[in-house]
């Protein structure tokens, strides 16, 4: 192996495009479809794809990254949100670029809107 | 999903000699739209969702999906052309059919971008080979006169596959995995090529034996200056334009606002307007027989204006629902005129399937902008602005159907000579 290349377990690491989202009651809210990062690269939200029917109606929805469970990832290929469906359907739709992205957090987790093109 | 709406035939109508030839020809017409319209379920807005699951980016997908519109749109006058050269249309079929199952295999096998690509110009091009290829076939085996009772049926029957197909995906999707979906649309093409092998019998006759100065063929120019194709293509633009956006406008409200039931009543979006068309395709087809196609074409587009106002006003996710039928009422009206028209003005010509594709072409534009439109509509001003905004399309759609969309349905006199 080339010596600028090092090995980084799964156990370690794993993607997390495409990963289904589980709300509070277990209930699937959607895929993350992007996720937002500051000018250092550190992710602040993850855009979920939520709900619709075969494609049609679903509505893109940033979340708080810390609100968050990427324990399940490894074993059951999804991420946790402490959040139910209810609560996702309320937030405002996420739409790229300026002026940013509402994201919806859990109570024990506020953060201030995002601007994702500072 | 206005790709797979086209055609049907009447298989009461022709009980002649042959009739058991002819009950089996209607059967395989009958399954040949039902599965087509299942296969057709699958792809369209489902494929964003599992390519999501694949890891693919939004830019990855909306570059796909392009791909797929560009090529259908750009397939739709050339597939007229080769369809209207082959003169066995079930060949034509069975070809679509078969790159249909290849389309799906590749997207269940190979969700990388190359072979996604193929898979999307495939199916746009094979989309706009198989549905001028079915209403030919329906034109062959119920003749001129009857086409509008053979049309009517033909959407009775694809509306039950759609509707069948969207439980069906949908279930598939939620149980088993997005990608088994992909293995089941491939699955549903073989029955779909069995309801061919009755029609491998139809052959157009040869060219109309008509008034001798005509070449076997009419020239293209003489489609492209008929002032009721021309009318009719900016109609269907129109009414489309008007159209297309609407419900995923009222699902993207109902995700929004119906809660936990949000799904399934998106889902009832989707499956109450087949039901409708079900119900009432075969009494328009015959409508537009008896009393004109003007008449069914005002009925279907008169629809349009008044959902847009409904879904502006009313807001309760149920009245959603309801309305939805009204999608029902237009999608049967427009499903029969578009290949039952293109028949009155170029059925004998030689040239059914180009105008077809052009008709085809016009929806496509229609569609396109629709939905940009709407979404910039909904994003400058509100949701509601975009229902009235859709709703003045529409409504333009009928002041020009109206104003000047000529009566098509062929005398009666001409029909007997057939």
């Amino acid at each position: 192996m080339p010596e600028n290349v090092k090995p980084l377990p799964s156990s370690e690491a794993a993607a997390v495009l495409g990963k289904k989202v589980r709300g509070a009651n277990g209930e699937e809210l959607g895929p993350i479809v992007d996720v937002l990062v500051d000018s250092d690269g550190h992710p602040l939200a993850a855009v979920i794809d939520f709900g619709g029917f075969l494609g049609v109606g679903s509505r893109k929805v940033a979340v708080d990254w810390k609100a968050l469970d990427f324990t399940s990832l490894g074993r059951a290929d999804t991420v946790g949100l402490g959040l139910n469906r209810a609560q996702i359907a309320a937030a405002p739709e996420y739409k790229p670029g300026p002026p940013g992205a509402n994201v919806v957090t859990t109570p024990s987790s506020p953060l201030p809107p995002v601007d994702a093109h500072k | 999903m206005h790709i797979n709406d086209p055609p049907m035939s009447a298989v009461a109508g022709n009980s002649k000699p042959k009739a058991d030839e002819g009950v089996s020809v209607g059967r395989g017409l009958d399954g040949l739209n039902l599965f087509v319209a299942n296969i057709q379920t699958g792809f369209g807005p489902f494929i964003s969702v599992y390519l999501t699951t694949q890891g693919w980016t939004q830019t990855a997908i909306g570059t796909a999906l392009s791909l797929g519109t560009i090529a259908a749109m750009a397939s739709q006058i050339p597939a007229g052309v080769l369809v209207d050269a082959i003169r066995n249309k079930a060949v034509v079929a069975f070809a679509s059919i078969l790159a249909f199952s290849a389309s799906a295999l590749l997207l269940a096998i190979r969700p990388t971008a190359l072979w996604v690509y193929a898979a999307e110009v495939l199916h746009g091009f094979s989309s706009c080979t198989l549905g001028p290829a079915i209403a030919a076939m329906s034109l062959i085996f119920a003749g001129p006169a009857m086409l509008g009772s053979r049309l009517g049926r033909n959407a009775r029957f694809a509306s039950i596959g759609n509707g069948i197909g969207a439980a069906l995906m949908g279930a598939c999707g939620y149980y088993v995995s997005e990608r088994a979906v992909f293995f089941l649309t491939a699955a549903v093409t073989l029955p779909a090529v069995l309801s061919l092998l009755p029609l491998t019998r139809l052959r157009e006759q040869a060219p109309p034996p008509s008034p001798g100065k005509h070449p076997a063929r009419a020239p293209i120019s003489g489609l492209l200056t008929n002032r009721a194709l021309v009318i009719f293509a900016l109609c269907a633009m129109l009414f489309t334009l008007g159209n297309s956006a609407m419900l995923p406008l009222a699902a993207n409200t109902l995700t929004k606002e119906a809660g936990n039931f949000a799904s399934l009543l998106i889902a009832g979006c989707i499956i109450v307007p087949q039901l409708v068309v079900a119900a009432i395709s075969p009494a328009m087809g015959g409508l537009a027989e008896q009393r004109g196609r003007r008449l069914v074409l005002l009925i279907g587009f008169c629809t349009l204006p008044v959902r847009g106002i409904l879904f502006a006003t009313l807001g309760h996710p149920a009245a959603l629902v309801l309305i939805q039928a009204l999608d029902g009422v237009a999608a049967a009206c427009v499903g029969i005129l578009v290949p039952l028209i293109a028949s009155d003005i170029a059925g004998r010509s030689g040239r059914y399937n180009l105008s077809m594709g052009l008709i085809g072409l016009a929806i496509g534009i229609g569609a396109t902008i629709s939905t940009t439109f709407a979404g910039w509509i909904a994003d400058a001003f509100s949701t509601r602005a975009a229902y009235v905004s859709l709703a003045l399309v529409g409504l333009l759609a009928v002041l020009l159907a109206f104003g000047a969309m000529p009566e098509t349905r062929p005398a009666p006199l001409d029909l007997q000579l057939d």
